[in-house]
C-alpha cells in the first residue's frame, strides 16, 4: 500500500477555499448532508468561534478544544436545526455550552491548586503593562455568566434577544450581567489609564 | 431600565478583545478530522456497510467486494442461527470483508502492521490518518526514508476495509495515488481505501 508520487495540485482540498461572505443557505445544505457546505461553515466561523472561546477560557489550547467539540456537536445536531432559525445564535449556544463545560472542568482542577497561587497575568498587571492585557485580566476575574454576556453583546455584537434565546436567561438579567461587566471594566481600566497618563 | 451604555472605555475594551487571530495552518483540518472520527465511532454497522457500498470509484474490484459482502451477510445470518460463531469473515479473490462482531463475540481479529509509503518531495511533514487510528494527526507521523527519500510509516490495522489519507503539512488531506479512492469523499478532502487481510 502506498503511492509513488503525490501531487498537491492534483488533489485540491475543499477546506482550503477561502470564504469572504457567509451564504445563509449553507446551514440548510449542511443539514441535508452537503459536506462541502459544512466545511465552508467551519471555515467561515472558526476564527469568530476561536475569538469567543479564547476570551471566555483565557487559553488557546482550551479554546481549540471547545471549538472543535462545538463543531462536532453542530454536525451531530444538524438534523434538529430548524431551517427558519438563524444560524449564529444556534452555533454560539452550542459553543457557549462547551465553554461552560470546560470552565467547570478547569474550576475543578483549579480547586486542587494551592491557595495563594499568583493568577495568570497578575505580574503584568502590577507592572502596569499592556492595556489590552489589563482588559483580559479584568475579564478573567468576572463571573463566567457576566463574561459570556459581555462578550456576546459587545464583542460578538449580538442583540439581547439573540443572547436570551441562546442562554435561556431573561433580558433584564442579561442587561444586568453586561452592566456589571462594564462597570468592572470601567473601574479598573479608568484606574490604569490614570496611572499611565 | 438598565441602560446599555457603550462609552469610550468599553469601546476600547471590546476592540482589544475583537482581534481575530489568523487561522492557524491545519486548524480547520483538525476540526474536520474530529468530526469524521466522531462520526466513524458512532456509525452503526449497517451504515458502515452502506458507506462501503457507496465506494463506486473502485469499480470492478468494488463489484467483487460487494458480492463478497452480500455473501458475508448471508453467511452471518445463517451462522447466527446455526451456530455460536460470532466473528464472520468471508474470503474472496478480491480480498476479505470483515463484519463487526455481534454481541458476546470473542476477541476481534488481531491488528497487523501495514507499511505505508508516500512520495512528496516538498512536504514538510506527513502523517497517516485513517479510521484505524481515529483520524488522529499525531498517531502515525511519517519519516523520510534515509532522511531525504519518500515518506514512510507503519500503522496497525485490523483485518478488513479501512479508509485513510495522508495529512500533509498538517493542513492538507491527500489521497493515496496508488490506492482506490473512497467513493464518498467525506470531510476535508479525498480518502483512499485499503483492504487488510488476515495474517
Amino acid at each position: 500500500m502506498g503511492g509513488s508520487r503525490g501531487n498537491l495540485t492534483q488533489y485540491p482540498v475543499a477546506h482550503r477555499v477561502s470564504v469572504s461572505e457567509f451564504d445563509s443557505s449553507l446551514p440548510i445544505r449542511a443539514k441535508h448532508g452537503d459536506e462541502q457546505a459544512f466545511i465552508r461553515i467551519v471555515e467561515f466561523y472558526y476564527p469568530r468561534c476561536m475569538r469567543f472561546a479564547r476570551n471566555m477560557l483565557g487559553s488557546e489550547q482550551d479554546a481549540e478544544e471547545a471549538v472543535q467539540d462545538a463543531f462536532v456537536r453542530v454536525y451531530d445536531s444538524f438534523p434538529r436545526f430548524r431551517e427558519d432559525a438563524r444560524f449564529d445564535p444556534w452555533l454560539f449556544r452550542i459553543l457557549a455550552n462547551r465553554c461552560r463545560s470546560l470552565l467547570a472542568r478547569n474550576e475543578r482542577r483549579r480547586a486542587v491548586i494551592e491557595y495563594g497561587d499568583v493568577p495568570h497575568g497578575a505580574a503584568d498587571s502590577e507592572a502596569g503593562a499592556d492595556w489590552a492585557e489589563e482588559v483580559r485580566v479584568v475579564l478573567e476575574s468576572l463571573p463566567a455568566e457576566q463574561r459570556e454576556a459581555f462578550l456576546l453583546r459587545h464583542v460578538e455584537d449580538m442583540s439581547y434577544e439573540d443572547i436570551a434565546a441562546m442562554t435561556g436567561a431573561g433580558l433584564s438579567a442579561l442587561r444586568m450581567r453586561v452592566k456589571r461587566a462594564c462597570d468592572a471594566l470601567r473601574a479598573r481600566l479608568t484606574e490604569v489609564s490614570r496611572d499611565h497618563g | 431600565m438598565i441602560m446599555d451604555e457603550r462609552d469610550e472605555t468599553i469601546e476600547r475594551a471590546a476592540e482589544a478583545l475583537s482581534a481575530l487571530a489568523p487561522l492557524k495552518g491545519g486548524a480547520v483540518a483538525r476540526v474536520l478530522l474530529a468530526v469524521r472520527a466522531a462520526r466513524a465511532r458512532r456509525a452503526p454497522v449497517w451504515l458502515r456497510v452502506s458507506w462501503w457500498m457507496q465506494d463506486t470509484s473502485v469499480s470492478a474490484r468494488a463489484a467483487g467486494l460487494m458480492v463478497a459482502a452480500s455473501l458475508a451477510v448471508g453467511f452471518v445470518l445463517r451462522g447466527a442461527v446455526a451456530s455460536d460463531e460470532n466473528i464472520r469473515l468471508a474470503r474472496t479473490g478480491g480480498g476479505i470483508v470483515a463484519l463487526q462482531p455481534v454481541a458476546n463475540a470473542p476477541a476481534e481479529p488481531q491488528a497487523v502492521p501495514v507499511s505505508m509509503v508516500f512520495d512528496l518531495a516538498n512536504a514538510r511533514s506527513v502523517a497517516v490518518v485513517g479510521d484505524f487510528n481515529g483520524w488522529d494527526p499525531s498517531a502515525a507521523p511519517m519519516k523520510r526514508i534515509g532522511g531525504t527519500g519518500p515518506w514512510s510509516a507503519t500503522v496497525v490495522a485490523r483485518p478488513g476495509r479501512h479508509t485513510y489519507a495522508f495529512l500533509v503539512d498538517g493542513t492538507m488531506l491527500v489521497a493515496d495515488p496508488l490506492a482506490p479512492r473512497a467513493g464518498n469523499p467525506d470531510f476535508g478532502g479525498d480518502a483512499s481505501v485499503m483492504m487488510v487481510r488476515t495474517p
